[in-house]
């Protein structure tokens, strides 16, 4: 076996995993403030893609398109709070799971209606041309995910750092019923947090798809892997996401090769079950204690 | 009598009705659809322990259904093992597997162990593909049915053997769910901490649980197997997991009928869906209940305005888009997500839960007479109180990252003596509970009962070695009765094994557990309040309830953590009344509490802690008047000439 071919492997696989850490980074987004997730966020992705394409087959111009699909991505991420996760969050309970799952199912019928079941071309600007680089081939496409990806996250990180939208959201984050007798608004920062969730998750669309194909079931694979990536690296570390994203992108790349391209999830899904196993709260995550 | 000629008699007559019908219609169409009603009637009654039961989304069941199936088969194709036998294979893959996962995946909660069984589906779905040289991949398996006895079953046969094993499954479950093990389910939703701390094992109920849900997974996708006698594993995924649990949801959790009534939609749906008549008629008459439940819950205002208007508004799609939509077979999907919104939002009960109350309603259907209580002699007989050792506390610590919240603590207390501890806050009382209860493992230093040392860091063990706890926040079962608190923690009174529990012959017990639980209720003033259900109590009876239920662990030691937390003057009253009464039984106290009069009354002895310290230790009196006692309280004794004192340390009454 040739170095240079595991070398190669191993780094589009951390490439594309960036696009799971996205997703991942997604999450962390709404459980920070509200401790849930959206389970139909791989649909999330795929109707933002298809939203993006129409934008791109009706003549906008790509740089005109990436923030018109961000902010479809934002707005069913709104829809998604106010219809699965509000009423459940206000009586405590885990309702929001089924919900999301329900709103999720909804969306990919509908895609399917309006879009068809075929997977279609995402035309993009940037050249799909490899670019040589110590030794291994990197194609712009996949240096474009990187960027994409790290640029959001960083972006979203000094938003919340620096302003004060941004500190509200972290002090829900800390402390829900503290940031509330603050003056607060909790309702207003999850709705934050999932429009934000579904803009992030917009942007791993558009980044995807140039890649992958846009068709109804091009989120399915990379969803559960998105999911695996948040557990494993827990849900409260972005960085942690990164890591593990990378790391998952790689192994399922070569697994893919040394066990054919049936497998290539299966580690993914065998490594989120052993960590749950180990260590419940995912790697990079916290620690919880136990309160009576 | 009336009772279980109401609830017994509905089961046999629709039993009696399904059996019969092979016999009055032959329609190969409809048995088929029959048949399939008693294989997804199996399999919803297993899902629902988890969904229903254990209150988890379960995303995995689905995958128990595909194993059991693919078990069956191959153990028919490549074993030539009897239909029998390759039915258990398929229940006992289900059985092992599902508890296979279970042991990771339930440490777990909510959307992690949603994601565990996501994970755990998909990887199913993979190797089902994969395995081609056992499974035939996506090929698909084909398998006929062995012959019983040398008949080779014809439909009616099958069917009426796919019925028997509904009615069989239904009758086990239902015993068991009646049992103490139905009621462990219940209690560890309701509070997994309480559970565990009255020494019933929430993990391995769980565990328990979650496999036997998947090997009823398992048995039906055995049957699932020989009904259609081809097997792929496209037939197994995501989206009839969706399927199932719009089954369990709309059926009604926690419940056999509920599971039926799912099972029934479950197999009409494709028909609805074909049929543009019949599915205009259905979702209109859905659309008019929603929009008559939401209006009449707006304006009794028993329902938040999106509660209320949701479905309604959700249904209402359905009518609108049934005009528009050319084909239905094409928005399957979304018509099942907008059926199963409006469910989950407005009706989260389900058609039984909602029928349930109002048939018992209609029928006065009473509940089952209680039996005498027992008496309090055979439950609580008087232990001697020697004033021997009893629980000795060495240099114990515990800290959390530099907080140090018991720093060397020792203490004894003696048996037959009520034992005070008290503090200002933040000195490390309830974590000192915490750890001897075994919620939390000490950093350091030694615990021993009866100089035996005790076992650290679980609560399980720590309440089968005879020490029991109250909680300062209540942890009580709310979905359980006053009375099915009580019994849950009974100690000493299940003994009969599993077999017995699911033939129902455990019945014997179960009236003494409610005889001896009646006794305690007694004691704490809540007899006639028995059948209510624990939330619904007020806040001082839940409060007593946490010491019965304590009490029905037959203690050594009873810890009791703040029960005068927050109760009005009469209530305290009654309190001591009953702290005063278990204290005769021989049982010895340790008593947490910040009402000094409380403490003052029944104490013998005192600790005072400070800073995760003992600061003094004597009888009530003595310690009121200690310095150290009021400088914690009151802050430094220089300052009382101070003409600005410093503010007391924490928010607490002083030890008046």
């Amino acid at each position: 076996m040739n170095a240079s071919i595991i070398g190669q492997m191993a780094v589009s696989g951390a490439l594309m995993g960036l696009v799971y850490a996205l997703i991942a980074y997604g999450f962390q987004l709404t459980y920070a403030t509200s401790k849930s997730i959206n389970f139909g966020q791989g649909e999330l992705v795929m109707v933002s893609a298809f939203f993006s394409l129409t934008l791109t087959n009706l003549g906008f111009s790509y740089w005109f398109m990436v923030p018109g699909g961000l902010l479809f991505g934002a707005l069913l991420g709104l829809v998604v709070e106010r219809a699965g996760v509000r009423l459940a969050l206000e009586q405590k309970s885990e309702g929001w799971i089924l919900l999301t799952i329900i709103i999720g199912l909804f969306f990919f019928s509908a895609a399917e209606n309006i879009w068809g079941r075929d997977d279609r071309p995402f035309p993009t600007p940037i050249s799909a041309d490899p670019i040589h680089f110590l030794g291994v081939d990197v194609t712009r496409l996949e240096l474009a995910v990187a960027v994409g990806v790290l640029g959001i996250m960083g972006l979203i990180e000094l938003f919340k750092r620096r302003t004060l939208l941004g500190k509200a959201f972290e002090a829900v984050s800390a402390d829900r019923d503290a940031a509330e007798l603050m003056g607060i608004s909790a309702t207003r920062t999850v709705m934050l947090s999932y429009g934000l969730s579904g803009a992030v998750a917009a942007l791993a669309g558009i980044l995807v798809s140039p890649i992958t194909t846009v068709g109804p079931t091009m989120a399915s694979a990379i969803i559960l892997k998105a999911f695996s990536v948040a557990v494993v690296a827990g849900l409260d570390s972005g960085f942690g996401v990164v890591l593990i994203g990378m790391f998952l992108g790689a192994l399922e790349s070569l697994s893919s090769y040394y066990l054919g391209s049936g497998w290539r999830e299966a580690p993914g899904l065998i490594l989120l079950i052993l960590a749950l196993a180990v260590r419940p709260t995912g790697v990079f995550g916290k620690a919880i204690i136990r309160k009576v | 009598m009336k009772r279980i000629l109401l609830l017994r008699g509905a089961e046999l007559l629709v039993f009696a009705f399904l059996a019969t019908i092979p016999l009055l219609v032959v329609n190969p169409y409809a048995l088929g659809l029959l048949t399939l009603l008693a294989i997804y009637g199996i399999l919803l009654i297993g899902l629902d322990v988890t969904v229903g039961y254990l209150g988890q989304v379960n995303l995995a069941h689905v995958a128990f259904l595909g194993l059991g199936a693919y078990a069956a088969g191959l153990a028919v194709t490549k074993f030539g093992l009897g239909m029998g036998p390759a039915l258990l294979a398929a229940m006992a893959v289900g059985l092992v597997l599902g508890g296979l996962l279970a042991l990771p995946a339930l440490r777990l909660e909510g959307p992690q162990f949603a994601l565990a069984t996501l994970s755990f589906a998909a990887l199913c779905t993979t190797a089902l593909n994969e395995l081609e040289a056992l499974t035939g991949g996506a090929q698909g398996l084909s398998l006929s049915r062995p012959p019983i006895l040398g008949h080779v079953l014809t439909p009616p046969l099958f069917y009426w053997l796919c019925m028997a094993l509904l009615a069989l499954v239904w009758m086990l479950m239902r015993n068991l769910l009646a049992s103490q093990w139905g009621r462990a389910f219940e209690a560890l939703r309701d509070s997994p901490i309480a559970t565990d701390a009255m020494g019933v094992g929430t993990y391995q109920h769980k565990v328990a649980a979650f496999a036997l849900g998947s090997a009823l997974g398992g048995l039906a996708g055995g049957l699932y197997a020989f009904n259609f006698q081809y097997l792929q594993p496209q037939s197994f995924t995501y989206d009839l997991m969706i399927i199932l649990l719009l089954g369990v949801v709309l059926g009604g959790r926690k419940s056999l009928w509920g599971a039926f009534v799912g099972a029934s939609v479950i197999v009409l749906l494709p028909n609805l869906l074909s049929n543009r008549l019949l599915f205009q008629v259905f979702s209109g008459l859905g659309f008019a209940g929603a929009l008559a439940a939401g209006l009449r819950g707006l304006v009794k205002k028993t329902t938040r305005p999106f509660q209320a208007l949701a479905p309604g508004i959700a249904m209402g799609l359905l009518v609108v888009g049934g005009f528009f939509v050319e084909n239905t077979e094409d928005w399957r999907k979304a018509i099942f997500a907008i059926m199963l919104f409006s469910v989950v939002v407005g009706l989260p009960e389900g058609l039984m839960g909602f029928l349930s109350t109002f048939l018992a309603k209609l029928f006065r259907v009473p509940h089952a007479p209680l039996p005498e209580p027992s008496d309090i002699e055979t439950i609580l007989p008087p232990r001697a109180a020697d004033g021997s050792p009893l629980l000795v506390l060495e240099d114990l610590k515990r800290h959390f990252g530099g907080v140090k919240a018991v720093d060397g603590l020792s203490m004894i207390i003696k048996s037959g003596t009520i034992h005070g501890l008290i503090g200002p806050n933040g000195s490390g009382k309830s974590t000192v509970v915490n750890v001897i209860s075994g919620l939390y493992t000490p950093t350091s230093g030694r615990i021993l009962l009866r100089g035996v040392p005790l076992s650290s860091g679980s609560l399980y063990r720590v309440s089968k070695s005879g020490v029991a706890r109250t909680f300062q926040n209540l942890q009580l079962f709310g979905e359980l009765t006053t009375l099915e608190n009580v019994m849950v923690a009974l100690r000493g009174v299940y003994r009969s094994p599993l077999p017995l529990v699911l033939l129902g012959l455990a019945r014997l017990e179960e009236r003494k557990a409610q005889a001896d639980a009646l006794c305690l209720l007694e004691r704490i003033g809540l007899r006639d309040q028995a059948l209510i259900k624990a939330k619904d109590l007020t806040y001082g009876a839940q409060r007593f309830l946490e010491v019965a239920r304590a009490l029905a662990r037959k203690p050594d030691l009873l810890i009791l953590d703040e029960p005068a937390a927050g109760l009005a003057h009469p209530d305290v009253v009654q309190l001591i009344e009953i702290i005063k009464r278990v204290h005769k039984r021989g049982i010895s106290i340790l008593l947490i509490e910040h009402h000094m009069d409380v403490v003052s009354e029944l104490c013998d002895i005192v600790t005072v802690l400070d800073g995760g310290k003992v600061i003094a230790e004597g009888s009530p009196d003595e310690v009121k008047r200690h310095p150290k006692v009021v400088e914690a309280y009151l802050g430094q004794p220089t300052q009382a000439e101070n003409p600005q004192p410093e503010t007391p340390r924490g928010a607490e009454p002083l030890p008046a």
